[in-house]
């Protein structure tokens, strides 16, 4: 892939309806965004239904990246990962309703230190560090391959509840990580 | 909703919701509930962006695989449909409304502006009410964009077309006449890349050129279409009419 500044120069000329740039960026981040929707989706033929999805909407919200201080990759990647986990949220309804457990203990309660946003995506590998191995396991497959609770507790063999606790503190004390 | 006094209590169940959002493990009615609450709510929208930039770490996991061959292609399909040209001159451009085209404006620094007078004035009729004028700003020749400015002396319509401005994917402009009747387009030529945009008619096509048939001005590849039709977008047309 073309470094980032390059890739945000082709999205802005796809901002501005340019063709030629379209198909550049395709060649250089459909590859990666391929991906992104095959580890979600797991089927080829769905995978490459979504990346057509994903570009349409590249090319039709490219001019809403704004680029001051924002990867553009991470940017394009949330595109295609939000799209496959709509894809399979709604391929594989899960009926799994937001409980009321919200009874955590909050580590992080400074106001004025949490409204100052933290950008340095790669301070999470250090802060993931701070976690138990197995937590940190399943938030990191919760992410990659935007699998669901239950899914989640079917593969580390542990109840539902135990394991929507599990991702919730490691969120909390994510959050604390990263905003320290 | 996000309000000053927002307790703590608050303040952590929107970061565990906005984290779990961005996770992923949400079920989809609450996704939705999510993206909703983002338009309305400044300061959680800020929450799920700042867990998107956090988590987007994570992104290094997805290797690279090529996608299937025939995909672009679709995509291509899907976006950009064979349209008739007739359409191509009716439609008046989405990117007329674009944000991004304007940030691109600001951000650009304009030196030169060359203004073609356009072909319809002097050597063919054309209604006093609609004159246009087309004109190339540019900036420094490192810039990747130029705009194509095109003025509509009748509605008072001035609008503005990118145009990439790079020596090695410069454009060009190609004159067509467009026959009544639906028939395909013609070229009449490629315009100057500068000054004024006079062109020799062919010969054996100036009998063609008479009341009601349709000019346009399309932008192509450097040195004209590849196929002989138009491909890209019109940035000029106009009827003929004799004066």
């Amino acid at each position: 892939m073309a470094p980032e500044s390059d890739i945000a120069a082709l999205l802005g000329r796809v901002a501005l309806r340019d063709r030629a740039a379209f198909a550049e960026l395709y060649s250089q981040v459909s590859p990666k965004l391929f991906s992104v929707c095959l580890r979600i989706l797991k089927d080829r033929g769905e995978a490459e239904d979504a990346l057509q999805e994903v570009f349409v909407k590249i090319w039709q919200r490219a001019g809403r990246f704004a680029a001051a201080g924002n990867s553009v990759v991470a940017w394009l990647v949330t595109i295609a990962r939000n799209h496959s986990i709509d894809v399979l949220r709604a391929r594989r309804p899960v009926g799994e309703s937001r409980d009321d457990d919200w009874q955590i203990a909050d580590p992080a309660p400074d106001p004025e230190h949490e409204a100052v946003l933290k950008w340095e995506g790669k301070r999470i590998d250090r802060c993931m560090e701070e976690l138990d191995p197995d937590r940190a396991g399943a938030v990191r497959s919760a992410y990659v391959e935007g699998l669901t609770y239950q899914e989640l507790a079917e593969r580390h063999a542990v109840p539902i509840n135990t394991m929507r606790t599990w991702l919730r503190r490691s969120l909390l004390k994510l959050r604390e990580c990263l905003d320290r | 909703m996000s309000k000053p006094e927002q307790s703590e209590g608050d303040r952590s169940r929107d970061q565990l919701l906005a984290g779990e959002y961005v996770l992923g493990v949400l079920p989809e009615a609450d996704r939705r509930k999510v993206e909703a609450r983002m338009i309305k709510d400044r300061a959680f929208a800020a929450m799920v962006a700042s867990w998107q930039e956090n988590l987007s770490g994570f992104d290094a996991d997805y290797e690279e695989q090529a996608p299937p061959s025939r995909t672009y292609s679709r995509i291509e399909a899907r976006l950009f449909p064979a349209r008739t040209f007739q359409q191509q001159l009716l439609s008046s451009g989405g990117w007329w409304n674009s944000l991004a085209l304007w940030r691109g404006l600001a951000i650009a620094s304009f030196a030169t502006l060359v203004t073609y007078v356009s072909f319809q004035s002097g050597w063919i009729g054309e209604e006093p009410s609609s004159r246009t004028l087309v004109a190339q700003l540019s900036g420094d020749s490192n810039a990747a964009l130029g705009l194509m400015a095109r003025y509509d002396t009748g509605s008072g319509l001035l609008q503005l077309m990118p145009v990439a401005a790079k020596a090695d994917d410069a454009r060009s402009l190609q004159l067509w006449l467009v026959p009544d009747g639906g028939d395909a387009p013609v070229s009449l030529g490629i315009l100057p890349q500068t000054g004024e945009g006079a062109v020799d008619i062919p010969a054996d096509l100036r009998p063609r050129l008479r009341d009601g048939v349709t000019f346009a001005v399309s932008l192509e590849p450097f040195g004209g279409s590849p196929t002989g039709l138009p491909t890209g977008p019109v940035i000029a047309s106009g009827k003929a009419q004799g004066i």
